[in-house]
């Protein structure tokens, strides 16, 4: 009996609820008290929804910056890419000797993750690896010029050769003169250049970079510049000390 | 108050998608859930009105026009009521989870389908749908918690 009566109570509310809703649908639309009713709950609703709003708009402009941020990425890369054309193209109209990597848009830097002070003039350790496309005999530089190469890759670093390291033999070519000689570290951060036949007028100042005779290294990286004669052998060649482009005390970061 | 909170999430929520995805009605899975459990002897009288008050607010703050989801949520809360109060208590068991999963889908289905069927357009139903698939892991989750409370009471 309780049963019923509660059911039909349910049922009177129910069907009540129903009409009064209905009712609603039918009239509210055309009442203009509604569109205040609207305006009041809303502007009651601020104070919940605030922190919703906060957090959407930020999301919002974070979307737009990263999408900006790209978009300024492309338009940077283009401009380089055009840039790098026209540097060609113009030391092609002046004679100018350039190299296409001299003007290579896709440079990329690595960290520097590893450097054992017992072997701090001969290596290196940096960041990436073979997922990041670095191969063996790989040029590294720092500031343009030219601080080593890849002596051993694994998957996510590599090992890279100084070019003050006692091991790392590569031929150089002064670029004023065209004398040939062979760059090579002495284990103690100096740069030598051997060599070069003594007496061919070589000053200071001249500038050094990779010759086109190396197989492992392309020509024209530059090196750095002759920083003075040191010794003059007896066998007719001289050797000279060079001033490396890439400062190799305070480097942090290399690019490839 | 769990329907209030339920309520100012669900608004919460609809506030921080923008509009981009449809929010489950979380504050009618909330009643339903309730309901489920409900052993009032006056009946269920405070879900009928409830589900009418929390309506008549969505649709003030959502639609614009009160009724619309008022009307759904009566609606579904009738149903829920004759569907369930037909099942003796006794037989309230995990065994009835297919139909508690029923009435949770319909108490997704209908609100946000009126103004759908009485404004109509493709954007309408389109939202509508992405709203039943968005609805599913909220349905399911109470559906998780309604089984979870069956079997500790040990019914």
């Amino acid at each position: 009996m309780e049963n019923t009566r509660s059911n039909t109570r349910e049922w009177v509310h129910g069907l009540t609820a129903l009409i009064l809703a209905l009712f609603l649908l039918g009239v509210s639309s055309g009442l203009g008290i509604v569109k205040n009713i609207v305006d009041i709950w809303g502007a009651l609703l601020i104070i919940p929804e605030y922190p919703a709003v906060v957090m959407r708009d930020a999301f919002l402009s974070w979307r737009s910056w990263s999408r900006d941020k790209n978009s300024l990425n492309a338009e940077v890369i283009k401009l380089r890419e055009e840039n790098a054309q026209l540097r060609l193209d113009l030391a092609k109209l002046t004679g100018e000797k350039i190299y296409s990597q001299d003007v290579s848009p896709d440079i990329k830097t690595a960290r520097v993750t590893l450097r054992a002070p017992m072997s701090w003039w001969n290596e290196i350790r940096i960041d990436k690896g073979e997922i990041d496309k670095i191969t063996q005999g790989l040029p590294i530089f720092y500031n343009g010029y030219l601080l080593g190469r890849v002596s051993s890759v694994s998957t996510m670093s590599a090992w890279v050769e100084l070019i003050s390291s006692t091991s790392f033999m590569i031929p150089a070519v002064i670029e004023e003169t065209r004398e040939l000689g062979v760059i090579v570290g002495n284990g103690d951060g100096s740069v030598l250049m051997r060599y070069i036949p003594a007496g061919r007028g070589i000053k200071s100042g001249m500038k050094v970079s990779t010759a086109m005779i190396g197989e492992q290294l392309p020509p024209g990286l530059p090196i750095g510049k002759i920083a003075g004669e040191i010794s003059s052998g007896s066998d007719g060649y001289a050797t000279y000390k060079i001033d490396p482009g890439a400062d190799l005390s305070r480097f942090y970061t290399v690019s490839y | 108050m769990l329907l209030v909170i339920l309520w100012l999430i669900q608004d919460f929520l609809t506030v921080l998608s923008g509009g981009g995805m449809q929010i489950p009605g979380l504050f009618m899975l909330g009643i339903v859930y309730k309901l489920l459990f409900d052993d009032n002897s006056d009946g269920s009288l405070w879900a009928i009105w409830s589900a009418f008050a929390g309506g008549i607010l969505w649709d003030l703050r959502w639609v614009g026009i009160p009724g619309f989801f008022t009307l759904g949520n009566v609606v579904v809360i009738l149903i829920v009521i004759q569907v369930w109060g037909a099942i003796p208590p006794q037989g309230r068991t995990g065994g009835t989870g297919f139909l508690v999963f029923i009435l949770m889908e319909v108490s997704q289905l209908i609100p946000p389908m009126l103004p759908v069927l009485i404004l109509g357009g493709y954007t309408g139903w389109n939202f509508f749908l992405l709203q039943q698939v968005y609805s599913l892991p909220a349905i399911l989750v109470t559906m998780y918690l309604y089984l979870k409370r069956i079997r500790s009471s040990g019914t």
